[in-house]
C-alpha cells in the first residue's frame, strides 16, 4: 500500500532532519536555550526566589546586589523573580498564539488548496485583504477593542498571524495534491478527508513546522512591543516588553530596569532564529 | 481704589467664563486665586523686579546670559506668540506685558497699568496706563492699543478660540457672536493716550484678575495688519514686553533680547535668554551637559541629579497643587460595603507608596495640601484613614471578605499620564495585596477613554488626581465631590450632610466659618469612605548655581515658570562663575 510505502520514506527525512540539526551548532545553542526558557517558564514557582508582586519599600531601584541578583524595580520587587515570571509571559504567548495561529491557518489554507474554484478564489481574496493591514497596527486595534489581558494577546495575535501559514500551506497542498501517490489514493476510493487528511498534510508539514518556528519569536516580540506600549499585560503580572517599557523612561538613573529585560528579550528572540534557521535548513529536501 | 466686594455669584461667574474658554482647571484656580488677597494688594506702580542682591565676593556675569527649556517646557514649537489671539499657541508669554501681571503668590499686580480703580459697584473699570509703556520699536503702548488687542480679542474674525474670556465686558458678547455690527458698542474705550475704561455687563469684582492673564495681552496693530498670522516671526515682531524676540529658529531655538524700550528695562539684569525646543524625552541630559541653565525635572531624573554631589544643591522643588486619590466606587461591588471603604483607606501605607514616586509625590491625610487654603491639619481627621493594617483587616470582619477572603475580581483604572503615575498606582496595588490580601489588575486607559467612563461611573475602583484649580476648598470640595453635580461628577459618592457642608461653605463669607464647614466635609466624606487620599504632587526643577534671583513664594518655595505666573526672567541675572 502506499501508506506502507511513503512512512518509511517520511521517517528517513525525519531523522536525516535531525541529524542535520545536530550538526549546526547555533542551532543546538539556540535549542538548548528555547528549552531552558520553557523550563524556567514552567517552574517558575520554585525557580523565583521572590513573589513577583513582593515588594520591599526600603530598597527601590536598587542595582545589582547579592540579595537582588539583578536589582530591584521601581517598587523594590525583584527583578530577577520578575523576570522568571516574565519568561511565563512570553513562553505562553509564544506557543499560545501559535496554535491559534495554526487552528485558523492551516485548515483555511489546506481546504483553499485542496478544493480550489471558488472556494479557493474566495478564501486566497480573505487571505489576501488580511494580509494588506499592517500587523502591528492591526493588532493594537484589536487589544483596544478587546482589552488587555494575556488571552486577548493570544486571541488578538492569532487573529493576525494566521495569514502566512494560510498562504503556505495552500501553497504545498496545491503542489501535493497533483503527485500520483495522491491519485493513488483517490483511485483506491479514500474519500476528501482521509486524502487530505492521511495523504497530503503530513507532506505539507515541513514548511509549516518551519512557519511555527519562526512565528513564536514573532508573537513574543509583539507581545513585548504591545506591553511596552502599555495595551498588553495588566500590571502586576510582569512581561518583559511591559518591564523595559517602564525601564526606559528611568534608563539614565536606573539602567538596570530596561537593560535586563532587554537582554532577554534578544536573546529569546535570538534563540527562535537560530533554531528556526537550523530547523529549515534541517528539512530542506533540497539541500539533502 | 476701591475694592469692590467680589459676590459667590461672581465667583461662579468666572469660573464659569474661564472654564467656557477651555482655559485649563489648573490655570484657572490660581488666576481665581488672586482674587483672595486683591484688597490687600497696592495697586500702585513699583519696581518690575529688585536688584540683585550679591553675597561679599560674588560679581555679576559680564554677559547675562541664561538658558532655559527642557523637561517639558517648550518641548514643541510655539504655534507663535500671539496671546492676543490664542492663548494655546505655546509662545513665550514674557514677549509681552499685560496691564496687569500675577506675583509668585499668584496675586494680580499692576504692570503697564499704573493704577486702577472702579465705581462703586465694580462694573465700570479705569486703568490709568503708565506713560512710559513702549512697543519694542519705541513707539508708546498706549490705551488704544489694548482697547484695539481686546476688541481683535473678541472679533469673531479673529477666530479667537478663547473669544468668550472677556464677555463679561459690555457688548462683547454680542459682538463676538455677530450680533453687533461692529465692536463700537463693545465696553472698552481708550478715554485718552494713557486711560483705559472697561464697562462690564454688571459688577465684577474679579475683572483685574482676567486683565492680568495671558488672554489679556495686547498685540501691535501695525505688524498684525502687515504680516497677518506671521506677526510674530521673528522678523515681524514688535512687542511690549521686558523681552524681545531676536532670532527663532523653527523647531530647534528662540533667543530672546532684553527690550531698551520696555518700561522696566532699568530693573532687568538679564540682558538674553536662549530657549531651545527639547523633547521632553531628553530628560535632563540637556542640564547635565550644559547646555541649559534652567529645566524642569522628570521622575527619572530627579534621584541622579539630588543623589550627584555636583548637582546635589541645584535641585528644588516649586509649588504644585494636586492630590492622588482613589476612588472606591459606592455602586459596584466589593465597595458598596463602607466598610471595605474604610478597609482600604487603612491598607494604603502612604509612607511607603510615595517612595515610588521618588520625589514626586508626598503622603496625603486629606484633599487640600499642607500650605494652601483649606489644608487641614487635625490628628482627628488624620486619623480617620491613617495606615494601620490591623484597623483595616478590623474593619472587614462581619462583611463577605473577612480575613481577605473572597473579593471579586477588582480592576483599578487609571488614565495614561506621566510623572510618576503609573508606579504610584502599582505601589497601591502591592500594599492593598499586602494588607489586605486584595489583588487587583491596574487598567491604563487613553486620557479620552478613561474621561467618558469616568463621568458614567462605570469603573469600579479609580486612581486618580485633582490638579488644584484655584487655592480655595469651594474648588478642592464643591468643583470634585459636590452631589448634585449634574455634570463632571467623577464618583458616584454622594452624601446629603456633605453636601450641606458644602454650601455652607460657598454661601459664608466669613472665612474661618468656611474653613469650618470644608474641615467638617472632609470628615463626613473619609468617615463615609467617598474618596481616599493617597498623595500630594511635588515637582522639581533644577537651576545652576550661576542662576539668581528666582522669585520666592510667601512660603518660602521657589517660584518658576508657569502658565500664571511667567515673570522668571525679569527676577534672573547671572553671578561670575567661582
Amino acid at each position: 500500500m502506499i501508506h506502507a510505502e511513503t512512512r518509511p520514506r517520511s521517517s528517513s527525512l525525519w531523522r536525516d532532519g535531525v541529524r542535520r540539526l545536530r550538526r549546526n551548532r547555533l542551532a543546538v545553542a539556540g535549542g538548548v536555550v528555547v528549552v531552558l526558557l520553557c523550563l524556567i517558564a514552567i517552574f517558575a514557582d520554585f525557580l523565583a526566589p521572590l513573589p513577583y508582586t513582593k515588594t520591599n519599600f526600603s530598597r527601590l531601584n536598587e542595582p545589582p546586589s547579592r540579595a537582588y541578583p539583578l536589582g530591584t524595580d521601581q517598587l523594590g520587587r525583584d527583578l530577577l523573580s520578575r523576570m522568571i515570571y516574565g519568561a511565563r509571559v512570553s513562553m505562553l504567548v509564544g506557543l499560545g498564539a501559535q496554535v491559534i495561529v495554526v487552528l485558523i491557518g492551516v485548515p483555511i489554507g489546506a481546504l483553499s488548496g485542496y478544493i480550489g474554484g471558488r472556494t479557493d478564489l474566495f478564501l486566497t481574496r480573505f487571505v489576501d485583504v488580511m494580509y494588506a493591514f499592517p500587523r502591528l497596527l492591526f493588532v493594537i486595534l484589536v487589544m483596544s477593542m478587546l482589552g488587555a489581558g494575556l488571552t486577548n494577546i493570544f486571541i488578538a495575535i492569532g487573529l493576525t498571524g494566521w495569514v502566512g501559514i494560510a498562504r503556505q500551506t495552500r501553497a504545498q497542498v496545491l503542489a501535493i495534491k497533483e503527485k500520483e501517490f495522491v491519485d493513488g489514493a483517490r483511485a483506491l476510493g479514500a474519500g476528501f478527508g482521509r486524502v487530505l487528511g492521511r495523504h497530503v498534510m503530513p507532506n505539507a508539514l515541513t514548511p509549516i513546522i518551519v512557519a511555527v518556528t519562526f512565528g513564536i519569536p514573532e508573537a513574543i516580540f509583539t507581545e513585548a512591543a504591545l506591553s511596552f506600549i502599555g495595551v498588553g499585560i495588566n500590571p502586576p503580572t510582569p512581561s518583559w516588553g511591559q518591564m523595559v517599557g517602564e525601564g526606559q523612561q528611568y534608563i539614565r538613573s536606573y539602567w538596570h530596569l530596561c537593560v535586563f529585560p532587554s537582554i532577554a528579550i534578544a536573546v529569546t528572540m535570538l534563540s527562535f532564529v537560530f533554531f528556526g534557521d537550523g530547523v529549515r535548513d534541517a528539512l530542506d529536501p533540497k539541500l539533502k | 481704589m476701591r475694592t469692590p466686594h467680589i459676590s459667590d455669584s461672581q465667583m461662579e461667574l468666572l469660573a464659569a467664563r474661564l472654564a467656557a474658554v477651555g482655559v485649563g482647571r489648573r490655570d484657572f484656580l490660581k488666576v481665581a486665586g488672586g482674587l483672595a488677597t486683591l484688597g490687600a494688594v497696592g495697586f500702585n506702580a513699583r519696581p518690575v523686579s529688585a536688584a540683585p542682591a550679591l553675597a561679599p565676593g560674588e560679581k555679576l556675569a559680564r554677559e547675562q546670559h541664561v538658558r532655559l527649556g527642557g523637561g517639558g517646557w517648550w518641548q514643541n514649537d510655539p504655534s507663535s506668540h500671539d496671546y492676543n489671539k490664542d492663548l494655546y499657541c505655546s509662545g513665550v508669554p514674557i514677549l509681552f506685558a499685560g496691564l496687569m501681571k500675577f506675583n509668585a503668590d499668584f496675586q494680580p499686580i499692576p504692570y503697564v497699568a499704573s493704577k486702577i480703580t472702579s465705581n462703586a459697584d465694580g462694573s465700570v473699570w479705569t486703568f490709568a496706563l503708565r506713560k512710559d509703556s513702549k512697543w519694542s520699536d519705541g513707539a508708546p503702548c498706549a490705551a488704544r492699543d489694548f482697547e484695539w488687542s481686546w476688541k481683535r480679542q473678541m472679533d469673531p474674525a479673529s477666530k479667537n478660540p478663547y473669544s468668550s474670556y472677556f464677555y463679561d465686558i459690555k457688548g462683547a458678547e454680542a459682538f463676538n457672536k455677530g450680533k453687533a455690527p461692529d465692536a463700537s458698542q463693545v465696553g472698552v474705550v481708550a478715554k485718552d493716550d494713557w486711560t483705559l475704561e472697561v464697562t462690564l455687563e454688571g459688577p465684577r469684582g474679579y475683572f483685574p484678575v482676567l486683565s492680568a492673564y495671558l488672554a489679556a495681552y495686547p498685540a501691535h496693530r501695525a505688524s498684525v495688519e502687515k504680516h497677518g498670522d506671521k506677526w510674530t516671526e521673528a522678523a515681524n515682531i514688535v512687542c511690549n514686553g521686558p523681552f524681545v524676540l531676536e532670532t527663532w529658529e523653527h523647531n530647534k531655538v528662540m533667543v530672546l533680547r532684553k527690550n531698551k524700550h520696555f518700561f522696566g528695562a532699568k530693573d532687568i539684569t538679564l540682558e538674553k535668554a536662549t530657549i531651545p525646543i527639547v523633547p521632553v524625552q531628553s530628560g535632563a541630559l540637556p542640564y547635565e551637559n550644559n547646555e541649559l541653565d534652567i529645566s524642569p525635572l522628570q521622575p527619572g531624573d530627579l534621584r541622579r541629579l539630588r543623589d550627584d554631589p555636583r548637582t546635589k544643591a541645584q535641585v528644588f522643588r516649586y509649588p504644585f497643587p494636586g492630590t492622588w486619590y482613589l476612588i472606591p466606587q459606592v455602586t459596584k461591588p466589593p465597595f458598596d460595603n463602607v466598610k471595605v471603604r474604610r478597609a482600604v483607606g487603612h491598607a494604603i501605607d502612604r509612607e511607603n507608596v510615595v517612595k515610588v514616586a521618588d520625589g514626586f509625590a508626598i503622603p496625603a491625610h486629606s484633599m487640600i495640601p499642607t500650605g494652601f487654603p483649606g489644608a487641614i491639619d487635625d490628628k482627628k481627621i488624620r486619623d480617620i484613614q491613617r495606615f494601620d493594617p490591623k484597623a483595616a483587616m478590623a474593619m472587614l470582619k462581619g462583611t463577605p471578605y473577612e480575613g481577605g477572603r473572597n473579593w471579586p475580581r477588582i480592576t483599578l483604572t487609571m488614565r495614561e499620564e506621566g510623572l510618576g503615575s503609573k508606579p504610584l498606582a502599582e505601589a497601591v496595588q502591592a500594599v492593598l495585596l499586602e494588607h489586605l490580601n486584595m489583588k487587583t489588575e491596574l487598567e491604563v486607559l487613553e486620557q479620552r477613554v478613561f474621561r467618558a467612563g469616568l463621568w458614567k461611573n462605570d469603573y469600579q475602583f479609580v486612581w486618580i488626581r485633582w490638579f488644584m484649580d484655584y487655592p480655595d476648598p469651594h474648588n478642592e470640595y464643591f468643583d470634585t465631590f459636590y452631589g448634585k453635580k449634574t455634570e463632571g461628577r467623577r464618583q458616584a459618592w454622594v452624601n446629603d450632610a456633605f453636601d450641606k457642608e458644602l454650601e455652607a461653605g460657598r454661601d459664608t463669607r466669613d472665612a474661618k466659618k468656611r474653613m469650618v464647614n470644608y474641615a467638617k466635609a472632609e470628615e463626613i466624606m473619609q468617615t463615609d469612605g467617598g474618596y481616599i487620599p493617597v498623595a500630594w504632587v511635588a515637582r522639581w526643577c533644577a537651576a545652576k548655581p550661576a542662576v539668581r534671583g528666582l522669585e520666592k513664594n510667601k512660603l518660602g518655595e521657589t517660584v518658576v515658570e508657569g502658565n500664571i505666573y511667567v515673570d522668571m526672567l525679569p527676577h534672573v541675572y547671572m553671578i561670575e562663575k567661582a
